[in-house]
């Protein structure tokens, strides 16, 4: 097992550069985001709430995108976008609180997956952006992380209204300093300059890019803007919230979709050839029960479904097993079981962002891991 | 609607107090409600004038979390080694405008005989037999599951950050922050949410400046410790079963001996099943948050620990039988008289220095405030090439600014938030190894430096607030305040470049000066 880890785990040539996580609070319904058209059991289970093989984007010929993630279908079919269906945490609780902070903990361990990840670079790469979270708080899987900015645009950078004069001031007095403090400030003069240049210029997104104007597709904008800027940036966190579908599950759903589809499509075209120094994974704490209830909504369950896209990654796949939903497969109160853990998802990735197989413990403490061949 | 009468004082006061005030009977009716305040100045507030730094600057920047305006002043008329003397009996420094500020808004944090804690001694508790330091602590631990573990967390956070800031026992504070690295928790994990703040409170305060064969025994059964290095499932059954070593090794690689300190996988083995046993109860079960040891759960064999054998059928007391073994061994001495000169001395600690502390704390049965007394003693601690070049951490950053600037502050999230963007937020650390010393993890971090200076300079931060035109005509001008910040008279770069500036604070705390000490 540790030498399929070991070879898989080696960092390519190419190695990319900013990985984007996406988490979609809630519990998203894996089921109807990538539902399994050619499994009669599905249709039984969701009799009013099923998505139909005319409505789906076609994948694989099993499986199907939701109607309202049809943006993303040019993305799998190119080979650009890999699902991982039946992906979840071993959290039985079906607890939003518990699943999310074990799934973004890596475990009931100290700190953030993605925290922990940062810490394992050297520390001359902790560059003044190399960690920024979109939203309003910091997310738990950064916690721990040698530096995170937290911010809603780039106008947060802001120096305050004397910065000319400021800057003109520090550089004299940085000027006389040599050594590491020296190179800091050098680095923090021209990450100031490009910021500056960002500001002061409205951002015009490439290759025909139009982003919508709701709170995430803003927030994959302005990452654009930083990655493009080659501001250092390693790692971002962004939330989409609101997934929690126990009621009248489409008016939940189908605008969540739409959102989560037409950001990530804006920001793939957007990054063009920049694509391929990007990751972009897309995970949720826990999927929904297969069986719809009585108020044409979902309720807790298990398995769900996560994304990765971009950064040499070899999509065109769900990878599974598929087992059914058969009641003998089903888990508890009729859940999809967790064929694939989470962290077996991101460990392949982390490898491709540098992290060496000797902080894989590290990052992930107490699991072996099985990594996802999502690059071969 | 009810008002307490508390909140209604406190809102008469704010409206008075709206703006300015920090001074005179206003200030003080401030405190008493709990609202941002700064203890008033000293008079004379002379700034340092000398070209390099002296000793009374030195000492400031280094036993303290930076000079209040008028404090260098007080250190040169008190002298430099009068100062330390000062600092290493805290208890003996009258500090209750910051006391006060931390019980008004943070009585759950802080008032232990208060109406939430219940004080609860039990003679016949052989745990309260053993450790007497828990005769009126199994009751309050307990307590404060009843909080909501994230505004617990923010009252410890914001509670360290203003006794930081304000306390008068300044080497106390940052010995302090010395003891929450070496011995550190990061509350994110299971339980450790409530129980940090009693580790904080028990533990790392009650013993700072003590002796620290007492500091690592409360910290071996700190219900926080516990949890954070799994002590807690550390149990055996049947002979067969393995103990849980994550907290043995850490003891012995992080809290006593070091990594190089002589110690083998033998040894962790053998430490782990002396500490079988001890437990905390989880908050699903009653008395929950209490230590406890579970004789049918510890193996009761004989070991060996690091060459000493501990007989057969020694239960509970094989704890203490370990920490006797390791919290005075020289491996001990030396590793933490090396942790504490790279503090107070430089990043690579003086050999003479590390050895001659080592030597006090063995002479003084691992004396904290004897081990201090002889690194500051040191002429390595004096020479003129250790003054000024140490690189502050974020948090020291942060807090000379607020105590250089006698800036009034709460201590409010936004101010916490610099310092998570700067790495370095109090209790956030996930490893046990603590947040580094080092220049070298530190230096790039150089924006949210300077973004913490300009927003600090021009009021942008919600909870703090300074009055620099106030300041520097107190001060007495702009070469006054450049020192206060500087510790030393300002070369004619640093004024041309204050000038050009525009004469603020800014400048100042952004500085390459501003970021050592």
């Amino acid at each position: 097992m540790m030498d399929k880890a070991q070879i898989l785990l080696s960092p390519g040539t190419e190695q990319p550069r900013t990985l984007v996580v996406v988490f979609l609070r809630g519990g998203a319904d894996g089921l109807a985001l990538v539902p399994p058209l050619e499994d009669d059991a599905y249709y039984r289970a969701r009799p009013r709430l099923a998505v139909s093989k005319k409505d789906a984007a076609p994948l694989d010929g099993f499986f199907g995108l939701h109607p309202k993630l049809a943006p993303l279908q040019p993305l799998f079919a190119n080979g650009e976008l890999a699902v991982v269906h039946a992906a979840g945490s071993e959290d039985q609780t079906r607890s939003h609180f518990e699943a999310q902070d074990l799934m973004e903990h890596g475990g009931i361990v100290a700190g953030g997956w993605l925290g922990r990840f940062l810490r394992t670079r050297p520390a001359s790469t902790h560059g003044a952006l190399g960690c920024v979270a979109l939203g309003k708080a910091l997310p738990e899987s950064l916690l721990g992380a040698p530096s995170v900015t937290l911010m809603q645009t780039v106008d947060d950078f802001a120096l305050g209204a004397k910065s000319p004069a400021l800057l003109d001031g520090l550089r004299q007095l940085y000027s006389l300093e040599s050594g590491q403090l020296g190179g800091a400030a050098r680095d923090t003069f021209d990450a100031l300059a490009r910021i500056e240049e960002m500001r002061s210029t409205p951002y015009r997104p490439t290759h025909g890019a139009v982003y919508a104007t709701d709170e995430f597709s803003i927030s994959l904008r302005e990452v654009a803007r930083l990655i493009k800027a080659s501001a250092g940036l390693e790692a971002v966190s962004i939330d989409l919230g609101g997934w929690d579908s126990h009621f009248t599950q489409a008016s939940v759903l189908d605008p969540l979709a739409a959102r989560l589809a037409t950001g990530l499509a804006s920001f793939h075209q957007d990054l063009g050839p920049l694509m391929k120094n990007t990751s972009v994974v897309v995970m949720t704490e826990f999927g929904r029960r297969v069986a719809e209830n009585s108020s044409l909504g979902t309720d807790h369950g298990r398995g769900s479904v996560m994304f990765a896209l971009g950064g040499g990654i070899k999509g065109g796949r769900v990878f599974g097993p598929w087992q059914g939903l058969d009641d003998a497969t089903l888990e508890g109160p009729g859940d999809l079981p967790v064929r694939n853990n989470y962290r077996n998802v991101l460990a392949p990735i982390l490898a491709r962002h540098g992290l060496q197989d000797a902080h894989l413990s590290k990052v992930f403490p107490g699991f072996t891991i099985e990594p996802l061949p999502l690059y071969g | 609607m009810s008002v307490s009468r508390r909140e209604f004082v406190a809102a008469g006061v704010a409206a008075l107090c709206a703006t300015g005030c920090d001074r005179g009977p206003l200030s003080d009716a401030r405190r008493w409600v709990g609202l941002p305040t700064s203890p008033d100045l000293a008079d004379p507030l002379t700034a340092p004038r000398a070209d390099t730094i002296d000793e009374a600057a030195h000492v400031l920047a280094r036993l303290t979390y930076g000079a209040r305006p008028g404090d260098h002043a007080r250190v040169t008329a008190l002298g430099a080694r009068a100062f330390i003397a000062e600092q290493l009996e805290p208890a003996a420094l009258d500090d209750w405008v910051c006391e006060r500020l931390i019980r008004h808004g943070f009585s759950e944090l802080e008032d232990p005989r208060g109406h939430l804690f219940r004080a609860e001694s039990r003679r016949d508790d052989p745990l309260q037999q053993l450790f007497p330091e828990l005769r009126d602590g199994g009751g309050r631990v307990g307590e404060l599951y009843e909080w909501k573990e994230k505004a617990l967390l923010t009252s410890l956070t914001r509670a360290t950050l203003l006794r930081a800031v304000y306390s008068r026992r300044q080497l106390a504070e940052v010995m302090v922050n010395f003891w929450t690295d070496h011995f550190n928790i990061d509350p994110s994990k299971g339980e450790c949410k409530w129980l940090k703040a009693a580790d904080d409170r028990d533990v790392i305060r009650a013993h700072a400046l003590g002796d620290f064969p007492a500091l690592l025994r409360a910290s071996a059964v700190s219900p926080a410790m516990l949890w954070y290095l799994d002590g807690r499932v550390n149990r055996v059954h049947h002979p067969a079963e393995k103990p849980n070593e994550n907290y043995a090794r850490e003891l012995l690689e992080l809290h006593t001996l070091g990594v190089h300190g002589g110690y083998t996988q033998t040894d962790v083995m053998e430490v782990a099943r002396c500490l079988t046993g001890w437990t905390v109860r989880d908050r699903k079960r009653f008395f929950r948050g209490r230590i406890e040891f579970h004789a049918h759960e510890h193996d009761n064999g004989a070991k060996r620990v690091l060459g000493h054998e501990i007989a057969a059928g020694g239960g509970a007391k094989d704890l203490d039988d370990v920490l006797q073994i390791v919290a005075l061994h020289p491996s001990t001495a030396r590793y933490l008289a090396e942790k504490l000169c790279r503090k107070f001395i430089a990043d690579e600690p003086p050999q003479a220095a590390v050895e001659s502390a080592a030597q006090t704390f063995l002479a003084t049965h691992g004396s904290i405030r004897a081990t201090l007394q002889t690194i500051l003693d040191r002429p390595e601690f004096w020479a003129p090439q250790t003054r000024g070049v140490k690189f502050k951490r974020p948090m020291h950053f942060v807090v000379s600014a607020l105590r250089a600037a006698n800036a009034r502050t709460d201590a409010a999230p936004a101010l916490v938030d610099y310092l998570l963007r700067l790495g370095h937020a109090p209790f956030r650390y996930p490893t046990p190894d603590g947040y580094p010393e080092e220049a070298v993890h530190w230096q790039s971090a150089l924006l949210w430096r300077w973004n913490f200076a300009t927003a600090l300079a021009e009021n942008r931060i919600p909870g703090t607030a300074v009055d620099p035109a106030d300041l520097r005509t107190r001060l007495g001008g702009d070469p006054e305040l450049i020192a206060t910040f500087f510790g030393r008279a300002p070369t004619d770069l640093e004024r041309s470049a204050h000038a050009s500036s525009g004469g603020g604070l800014a400048l100042l705390v952004a500085a390459p000066a501003f970021q050592r000490c």
